[in-house]
């Protein structure tokens, strides 16, 4: 078996690295799914595909490395052992534990989520306790195949090995990016919200973080840039793939009858702001993070709100109505209206200069953070 | 009638020949301790007895089952939950009812009812008689909180230690040894710094906990606020010159703020409320009484002359939404007075103090009514088990021993009335079942251009005055039928009114209701 001998180890792991990539893809594949599936049809149970590709990410990302800790532990060499982290007498790397973990908590979900269905009702809220362990779950599952990756690239010893999961912890860091664009679908969700200030502040407080710790984490030539295609790209295909499956509304009120699956608004085009990150990254090299963090956060903002602000007009414009932007598609209980093509709470919530200066601020702090994050990311081994 | 006319119109309009309404007898309801819903009628030319068990939390998922009572060729059995309001209605299309295995007759669906409030189900058959509609009208409120099992607590418990223990681990792993080459031994400085950071962790994931345990406090509070329960009620007596009046008052904050909109009552076969009085403890004294409105809040009636002693009030009232409710209430009663002049000639009352009565499982058992005709209930030799259909057939003979011809009483060929001797089942039924006749006849006579209030309840009266006598108002044959299944196990009293010769006759019978457990062991 090829983990006996050391040589072969880099083979091994490389192969668990991309089991959990799978894995991660298909629990945010599933959920993107997942929340067309409430959109469009609106009735679910527990064998949705939509579903069903959540608990296969979970099974995955926790039945494989539950194999390779097992298998590390008790029939591994010594180096093995040594090359993982203790846990309880345990020895596997620590992007393993977190898929574990991440599968642990999603099992735990489960029976949580049944029992709150039948005590306060179905989906009253989409933000409810067991939801939010299932979250937890998904994320330590993205999060250990990100660092699956970044250990293997990390202690790659050749060329094709460090460029393989250069790109694996780029695309994974797109994965969680996703994450956080599904989180904030309601202050970033819609291309209506872009004349909010929550919008800047939502995106300055999130994107920096993980684009930042991608731009330190991998090792491409545009690292972050590479992470917000792959967040794009996810987003695109998903969005493109499911208008084509016919849906029919399943639940009452049904104002806007759909014949097809709600797809996910355009993605936020956040591959402008991630070049800037990229090129001021390299620009200034490791040891200046104060400042570089400073510029980041600048840097994000400007080109996120020139880009977006200008975007997201084209976005509401009929232009944009068709099927490669995938705009105009609402909810089955929507009732339709002028609503659809204008930007929503002008008023209640206008981008004023204190608003940016706050959203500023969040993004300088989020990309401080993703620059310790990124730093340690660029450092694991195990 | 004119009016009339456009009212009748609106019926075709809506529901066009698919409905046969008139050839079924229904009733009000919301009852206390009984969250199913009963229904027996016709669709079209297909009789049908509906069962909807509540599922006790909104949104939620109710199970409706529908049964062919006559050998007809069913192609194809259709359910459809419509929300009250027509403005918020846009119902999806229908469900498909599957066939449940082992049994021809019984078809079974979920049905999604995601908002409180009251719904009508739409039962569409097809089959070799064309196709027929039922409506059925049923009300999602949530009624219970569901505890956390034990074994489920204990579970979740431990996965629960288990994911906690895990993540601080994760923590410390992660400062002490991920950074290191592989086959590198973590010096004494990552080692502090690891059990620092596992420490930070604790006290971070224990406030994630305290945060995790408001939230769901607040979840929980929040559902609790949620869950129906009637407007409270009080009800006193009052005596003017020898005769006594009852007056029931519904004092709740709920029902008095003009925030809260509840939709206007509704005439419910003629009357706006049925109001019953059970003496307590000892169920030997019942009256089936018709209050009527002193303003929007207090109901007036002529007390019979009951013994003294402290009675249960229910009083039952329909909405123009539909939503039918059970109001509760306790009275002390004082020595009868004089004579008593009825409010309403539906009024009606039966004491008896002699406290003795056969239990209502001994076959054939018969009850003498008060014009010398007697009701017998053919209760079968079972057991009457929880859950499952109860044998409420029941025959009037006259005092030669005929089959009695039953009149209308309110336009029903009977009433049953039951409640379990503690008071926590009480139930008002018809030959249809459960439901609300006023709610089935709301949902017939919607439009979906309805936004004035009052306006419903107006074309409702006028349906029902235009109304006239059908066959299922009467029985030729003496014999009147009920479909139910009690909710919980016990000892209950049963009260059936009639009508016959213009006289308003009640039999009472005892029931004992055992749990399909107990049932096993009865020889």
């Amino acid at each position: 078996m090829g983990w006996r001998h050391a040589d072969q180890e880099g083979v091994t792991l490389h192969r668990y690295a991309w089991i959990t990539l799978v894995a991660a893809t298909s629990t945010v594949v599933g959920v993107i799914w997942d929340i067309s599936w409430h959109r469009s049809i609106g009735r679910d149970t527990f064998w949705t595909p939509a579903h069903l590709a959540i608990y296969l990410g979970g099974a995955l990302a926790g039945g494989s490395c539950g194999w390779l800790v097992l298998r590390t532990t008790f029939a591994g060499t010594s180096e093995e052992r040594t090359a993982g982290v203790r846990f309880w007498g345990f020895h596997g790397p620590l992007g393993a534990w977190l898929c574990i973990w991440g599968a642990l908590a999603m099992l735990t979900s489960a029976p949580l989520d049944n029992w709150w269905h039948n005590a306060y009702g179905l989906d009253v809220k989409v933000l409810s306790p067991p939801h939010t362990l299932l979250a937890l779950g998904m994320w330590a599952i993205q999060l250990g195949a990100l660092l699956l990756a970044a250990a293997q690239q990390n202690g790659a010893t050749d060329g094709g090995t460090l460029r393989a999961s250069g790109v694996m912890v780029a695309y994974l860091a797109g994965i969680l990016l996703q994450n956080a664009a599904i989180l904030g679908i309601e202050q970033v969700g819609f291309p209506n919200g872009a004349h909010n200030a929550l919008y800047y502040q939502f995106a300055g407080g999130v994107f920096p973080l993980v684009l930042v710790a991608a731009g330190r984490a991998a090792r491409l030539r545009w690292p972050a840039t590479a992470a917000a295609a792959a967040y794009m790209a996810i987003s695109l295909v998903m969005g493109w793939t499911l208008q084509l499956f016919p849906a029919t509304p399943k639940l009452a009120p049904v104002f806007n009858p759909l014949t097809h699956m709600v797809p996910a608004p355009f993605p936020l085009l956040l591959v402008a702001p991630a070049v800037a990150i990229d090129v001021l990254l390299r620009r200034f090299g490791p040891r200046r993070d104060w400042v570089l963090s400073a510029l980041s956060g600048v840097a994000f903002l400007a080109v996120f709100f020139a880009v977006q602000w200008l975007f997201t007009e084209f976005l509401l414009s009929p232009y944009a109505r068709n099927f490669f932007f995938g705009v105009d598609r609402w909810d089955y209980s929507s009732r339709l209206g002028p609503w659809r093509y204008e930007f929503w709470r002008v008023q209640a919530d206008p981008v004023t200069p204190r608003a940016l200066g706050l959203a500023l601020l969040l993004a300088v702090a989020s990309a401080r953070f993703g620059m310790w994050w990124g730093n340690w990311a660029a450092r694991v081994r195990r | 009638m004119g009016q009339l006319g456009g009212a009748r119109e609106a019926v075709k309009r809506t529901l066009g020949r698919l409905l046969t309404l008139g050839a079924v007898a229904f009733a009000a309801s919301a009852h206390v301790g009984s969250p199913d819903t009963y229904f027996e009628g016709a669709a079209g030319d297909y009789p049908i007895r509906v069962i909807i068990r509540s599922p006790g939390v909104v949104p939620g998922l109710a199970q409706i089952t529908v049964r062919v009572l006559a050998p007809r060729l069913v192609r194809r059995v259709l359910a459809l939950p419509v929300y009250w309001d027509p403005r918020t209605a846009a119902p999806p299309p229908p469900d498909v009812a599957e066939r449940v295995p082992g049994d021809s007759t019984l078809y079974s669906a979920a049905l999604w009812l995601m908002r409180g409030g009251s719904y009508s189900v739409q039962v569409t058959i097809e089959g070799d008689r064309g196709t027929g509609v039922a409506l059925v009208p049923v009300q999602a409120v949530a009624t219970r909180r569901l505890d956390l099992p034990t074994p489920l607590a204990a579970l979740l418990a431990g996965l629960g230690v288990l994911l906690l223990a895990g993540a601080v681990t994760v923590v410390g792993a992660a400062v002490r040894e991920s950074v290191l080459d592989p086959g590198a031994i973590p010096d004494r400085r990552r080692t502090w710094y690891a059990r620092a950071a596992m420490a930070a962790s604790v006290v971070l994931f224990a406030l994630l906990l305290v945060g995790a345990r408001a939230w769901w406090r607040a979840v929980d509070a929040a559902y609790r606020t949620g869950l129906y329960r009637p407007p409270h009620a009080s009800a006193a007596v009052r005596s003017v010159s020898d005769a006594a009046t009852l007056r029931f008052a519904i004092d709740d904050s709920l029902w008095t703020n003009p925030n809260r909109r509840w939709s206007p009552l509704i005439p419910d076969h003629g009357h706006l409320m049925h109001l019953f009085l059970i003496r307590d403890s000892s169920l030997d004294a019942f009256a089936h009484l018709h209050p009527l409105p002193r303003d929007s809040t207090t109901f007036e009636t002529h007390l019979p002359p009951l013994p003294a002693g402290r009675y249960r009030v229910y009083a039952d009232i329909v909405h123009e939404s539909g939503f039918a409710q059970t109001l509760t209430a306790g009275v002390d009663l004082g020595p009868p007075g004089g004579a008593w002049h009825a409010s309403d000639p539906d009024d009606a009352f039966i004491a008896d103090e002699s406290g003795k009565r056969d239990g209502g499982r001994a076959k054939g058992t018969t009850f003498a009514l008060a014009d010398g005709s007697t009701m017998t209930w053919d209760s079968g030799d079972q057991a009457i088990v929880v859950d499952r259909e109860a044998p409420l057939h029941f025959q009037v003979q006259t005092r030669g021993g005929e089959p009695a011809v039953l009149e209308p009483y309110m336009r029903m060929a009977g009433h049953l009335m039951l409640t379990r001797f503690d008071g926590a089942v009480f139930v008002h039924l018809h030959p249809a079942g459960t439901i609300s006749l006023a709610s089935q006849e709301t949902f017939l006579l919607r439009q979906p251009g309805d936004t004035t209030r009052g306006a419903l309840g107006t074309r409702l009266t006028q349906y029902e005055r235009a109304a006239t006598t059908h066959a299922g108002m009467v029985s030729l044959d003496g014999s009147v039928s009920f479909p139910y299944a009690f909710p919980q196990p016990g000892r209950y009293r049963l009260w059936v009114q009639v009508k016959r010769a213009g006289r308003i006759l009640t039999g009472v019978f005892d029931a004992e209701v055992v749990t399909a457990a107990g049932a096993r062991t009865v020889p």
